[in-house]
């Protein structure tokens, strides 16, 4: 990466962290943390000092955010490609999905969980959802993309309809597909958290919650550190995929 | 002789927003092996449309179309392979990838087909830029790479719908004289659609005249003469003449 870049981007966290611990000193320390007192905490957090239980409820977040991805990729193709293979059909279901997708998810939240009680379920049915829009609209603004003149060009070459869609309408359209892949990660990520944080009893959204009642700031700073380097890492990785599908698409 | 193209009484009709569009009425047209014939005609007559039913692409309401003594009831790309004006080249394949596609689609193995189409690049004047992706080449590369395309499932016919339509006058003119090279080498048959009457004449061995919507056959130019052909000879200055005058008619009458 360009050395001028990380220099600069340095310069700006060097800069944050000193006015957040400027701000946290003078504050009310049951409400600001400074970093000098945060990055201890986050030390007890990773030694398993603080939350001794802290690997079991990353890992079930963890375990959450693939079953929910898992699901909503499924269901997101499987929902994208019947809509979408027939033009008409898919532009009448189109703005039907993209108003439900603009409705705030959380006001599902309530009723996910009394379907599915306070457990890991209500926590993958939300990032299910959530996850699920944007790959739909995804796959049905991708197949909309594909120039009809190739599918004319490999018709005219012998293609049937299945390997039109095998070496046409799918590479076509791939570069569309794998950005609403991430989004949808980016999307179930968020909707497991969340769920965790409403209400639950673990999972790393309940142990921020839990941190945040109970008044150990510091720890909580830590928590949310540590879900934050959980998904920043997930989108990294769905950030090189992404890039890999551009260098193949273009 | 042979006639490997039969056309007996074709008529299209395409229902649109505003009503039936008589596309084709009532064509009949016989092409030889060997030939290099140029439908040419107004804007709208149905050149295209003919040349997709010739395809298998478009199906006729009436009439009969046979390649070979058969009939034609879909895209057959054992004998027949088209060229578009939109080169419609698949941006995610090099050079080389998007002329092996008929071929892939065909089954033949990847070192065989690669091997073929790395044979055609010379020809095709594409050696340089067999790793290149579309984006990367100009309007006359992607067009050849189009033609490339057509030629390597090496069918008897070769449909070309104003291939070179979206050049510029001067590539235009090379493009031409290379695609006579290679036709006088592989000795196909060739349908060409063209708007342009320098392009029927310097290259067809005849050229058929359309009619305005409905399109009809108003008359057949035969070009018996020998490549290259002297443009400014008087003969060749006579018949652009008669040419013109047929198509400025019809091209009139497209206009009202």
């Amino acid at each position: 990466m360009n050395k001028q870049i990380v220099l600069i981007r340095a310069v700006i966290l060097i800069v944050m962290l000193g006015a957040w611990e400027i701000v946290g000193r003078t504050a009310n320390p049951a409400l600001y943390v400074p970093p000098s007192a945060a990055i201890p905490a986050l030390g007890r957090l990773l030694t398993l000092h603080s939350y001794p239980d802290l690997l079991e409820h990353l890992l079930l977040t963890l375990r959450e955010i693939l079953i929910a991805y898992a699901m909503a990729i499924a269901a997101g193709l499987g929902a994208g490609f019947a809509l979408g293979v027939n033009r008409l059909v898919g532009r009448a279901y189109g703005p039907i999905l993209a108003a439900l997708y603009a409705v705030p998810a959380v006001v599902w939240y309530p009723s996910l969980m009394l379907f599915f009680g306070l457990d890991a379920a209500s926590k993958i049915a939300f990032g299910f959802l959530l996850g699920f829009f944007p790959i739909t609209l995804a796959v049905l603004a991708g197949i909309r993309q594909v120039n009809p003149q190739l599918l004319v060009v490999a018709r005219a070459f012998g293609a049937d309809g299945v390997t039109a869609f095998r070496k046409v309408t799918l590479p076509a359209m791939l570069f569309t597909l794998v950005g609403g892949l991430r989004t949808g990660l980016a999307l179930a990520v968020i909707g497991v958290i969340v769920g965790e944080v409403l209400g639950s009893k673990s999972g790393m959204g309940s142990l921020i919650n839990h941190a945040y009642g109970l008044f150990r700031t510091p720890d909580y700073i830590a928590l949310v550190v540590v879900t934050l380097v959980l998904i920043v890492g997930s989108d990294a990785v769905a950030a090189l995929l992404e890039r890999r599908a551009q260098r193949w698409t273009e | 002789m042979h006639d490997l193209i039969v056309v007996e009484g074709v008529s299209k009709r395409y229902v649109t927003s505003s009503g039936p569009v008589d596309a084709l009425r009532d064509v009949s047209l016989s092409v030889g092996t060997g030939e290099f014939c140029t439908l040419i005609g107004p804007s709208g007559c149905g050149k295209s449309t003919l040349l997709g039913i010739l395809g298998g692409l478009v199906g006729a309401d009436d009439g009969r179309v046979a390649i070979d003594g058969r009939p034609v009831d879909g895209p057959d790309p054992r004998r027949v392979a088209t060229v578009f004006q939109d080169p419609g080249l698949f941006p995610w394949r090099t050079t080389l990838e998007n002329v092996e596609f008929g071929l892939e689609l065909q089954g033949m193995p990847a070192a065989r087909r690669r091997r073929v189409a790395t044979d055609l690049l010379g020809p095709l004047g594409l050696r340089d830029f067999a790793a290149k992706y579309p984006r990367e080449l100009s309007g006359g590369m992607r067009q050849r790479v189009a033609i490339g395309r057509a030629l390597a499932i090496d069918t008897p016919i070769v449909l070309m719908d104003e291939p070179f339509g979206a050049l510029d006058e001067q590539t235009r003119v090379l493009m031409g004289e290379w695609l006579l090279e290679i036709w006088r080498r592989t000795r196909k048959t060739i349908v060409f659609v063209t708007h342009s009457l320098h392009e029927a004449l310097a290259l067809s061995t005849r050229v058929v005249i359309m009619t305005a919507r409905p399109g009809r056959i108003k008359s057949v130019l035969e070009l018996p003469m020998p490549y290259p052909r002297a443009m400014e000879s008087p003969e060749l200055v006579g018949l652009r003449a008669k040419l013109w005058s047929d198509i400025r008619d019809e091209s009139l009458r497209a206009m009202q």
